[in-house]
């Protein structure tokens, strides 16, 4: 399986479709740290909500890579379960690069102060980077069939995600809890609401992977 | 391998491809497809070779690994062909080495050459070289003549000979006609979601004729009614 991720990397970064991302990344970076020092924890919590969309968007960019054709190649060499766990694991590892590019950078500039923000930022990164890749996956060419039916999914579940976690939300399990990390980390959080918010992002993206993997099973 | 009352629809609301199908291929077997363009040859093949899920049935004692040829090879991969041929290898757990297929199939001058560079004809050789690189005991093949050479078609059944010879099965569709060259092969006729498995084929030769175009339907219909199977009828010459 740890070949079939390489091939992937492999063709995501030659095929130059690792730049958007790269540049949304940059983008994302400039107006949240452009306005001067900020508190980690709390710069770090909007971080993990911004860079929700991006990470999402090049997971489905990571997915929607290889042809269809070559995907069902990769199914008769590796068999279905473990070629549907190459693609997200390979989605996940350029996530990871994302959030760590987007952690250090502010530090290089000195946009952020206070070292003890950095394990809870390095858990809202996380919690977003599993959602985003849920929601890429599910906007996945393999899924949606469609550029455009893509690009609805991934938009709705991005502008869902934070609309859903406003504080006063009547229905907040619905969406990853990016916002109420966000707002805890402001807050500097206890360990029970972490507790809670990590096993609220498990949760919701396990439900979301399993969904994935269940449209796969009849839209190869 | 066989396949017990094999179904397949594409989407749940979509209209049924193939219904019920049960045929089997023994070990060191060779099936041809045949069927006209839109049955379903393409998809059956893709069951076979556990590209697609049956929706209904099931398919019993698939051999592994298992090589599979498209259509279509998706070129459109910034590879090159040793690149590509070596990630697909390092998907399987025992192979020949790359260059041994590169070799034989005539890729020596390509091996540098990104995938998207190259012809229909030599990205169809890459494609074959992914398929049997991994040596495999179920090899797919779906249209392999289409556009290769001559040296290289006279090498497809060389290839099915010794997969089968190894205890190999070979599936292959093709409507060129060329499986007239595959002997000993048993056919399976794909019409109406059905298919039915028929006798051993015997050896084919392929014989084309040109006929004024005003007859070329007339003529067609009296071939079939002699008993005869029509491949195709062009109304343009290809040299």
């Amino acid at each position: 399986m740890s070949a079939l991720v390489r091939m992937r990397l492999t063709a995501f970064v030659r095929g130059g479709r690792a730049l958007p991302g790269l540049l949304g990344t940059l983008v994302m970076v400039g107006i949240i740290y452009g306005g001067g020092r900020s508190d980690a924890a709390e710069a770090y919590g909007f971080s993990a909500v911004a860079l929700f969309p991006v990470v999402a968007w090049q997971a489905k960019l990571l997915l929607d890579t290889e042809p269809d054709v070559q995907r069902r190649l990769a199914v008769t060499a590796v068999g279905p379960h473990r070629e549907l766990a190459a693609g997200l694991l390979a989605a996940a590892a350029v996530g990871a690069g994302t959030v760590a590019f987007a952690m250090i950078l502010p530090w290089l500039f000195g946009a952020i102060t206070g070292p003890a923000g950095i394990a809870p930022g390095l858990w809202a990164h996380a919690a977003s980077l599993v959602a985003a890749v849920g929601l890429g996956a599910l906007a996945s060419r393999a899924v949606t069939r469609s550029t455009l039916y893509g690009i609805a999914v991934l938009v709705t579940g991005s502008v869902l995600a934070i609309v859903l976690g406003l504080d006063g939300s009547v229905v907040p399990w619905l969406a990853p809890p990016l916002m109420a990390a966000a707002r805890r980390l402001a807050d500097h959080p206890d360990s029970a609401s972490l507790v809670t918010l990590s096993a609220h992002a498990l949760l919701w993206t396990a439900v979301v992977i399993a969904g994935y993997a269940r449209m796969r099973r009849t839209r190869s | 391998m066989r396949l017990d009352g094999v179904s397949y629809r594409y989407g749940r609301r979509g209209a049924w491809v193939l219904r019920d199908v049960s045929v089997d291929l023994p070990p060191g077997g060779t099936g041809v497809v045949l069927g006209r363009n839109g049955v379903g040859k393409s998809t059956l093949l893709q069951l076979v070779a556990g590209v697609l899920r049956p929706s209904a049935g099931e398919i019993r004692e698939r051999p592994g690994p298992v090589g599979w040829v498209p259509e279509r090879f998706p070129a459109d991969q910034p590879f090159t062909v040793h690149g590509y041929l070596t990630a697909m290898a390092r998907l399987h757990p025992m192979t020949d080495p790359v260059d041994t297929w590169i070799d034989r199939l005539g890729l020596t001058a390509y091996r540098r050459t990104r995938l998207g560079d190259l012809s229909k004809g030599t990205a169809q050789k890459v494609g074959l070289a992914q398929a049997l690189i991994p040596r495999p005991k179920l090899l797919v093949l779906d249209e392999p003549w289409e556009g290769l050479d001559a040296a290289a078609r006279e090498l497809v059944p060389e290839i099915v000979e010794e997969v089968t010879a190894a205890g190999g099965i070979v599936l292959v569709s093709d409507h060129r006609g060329e499986t007239g060259r595959l002997p000993g092969a048993i056919t399976w006729t794909v019409a109406d979601g059905t298919v039915t498995q028929g006798d051993v084929a015997q050896a084919h030769a392929v014989i084309e004729i040109a006929v004024p175009a005003a007859e070329a339907e007339a003529t067609a219909a009296d071939l079939r009614a002699a008993g005869h199977d029509v491949i195709a009828v062009r109304t343009k010459a290809v040299v």
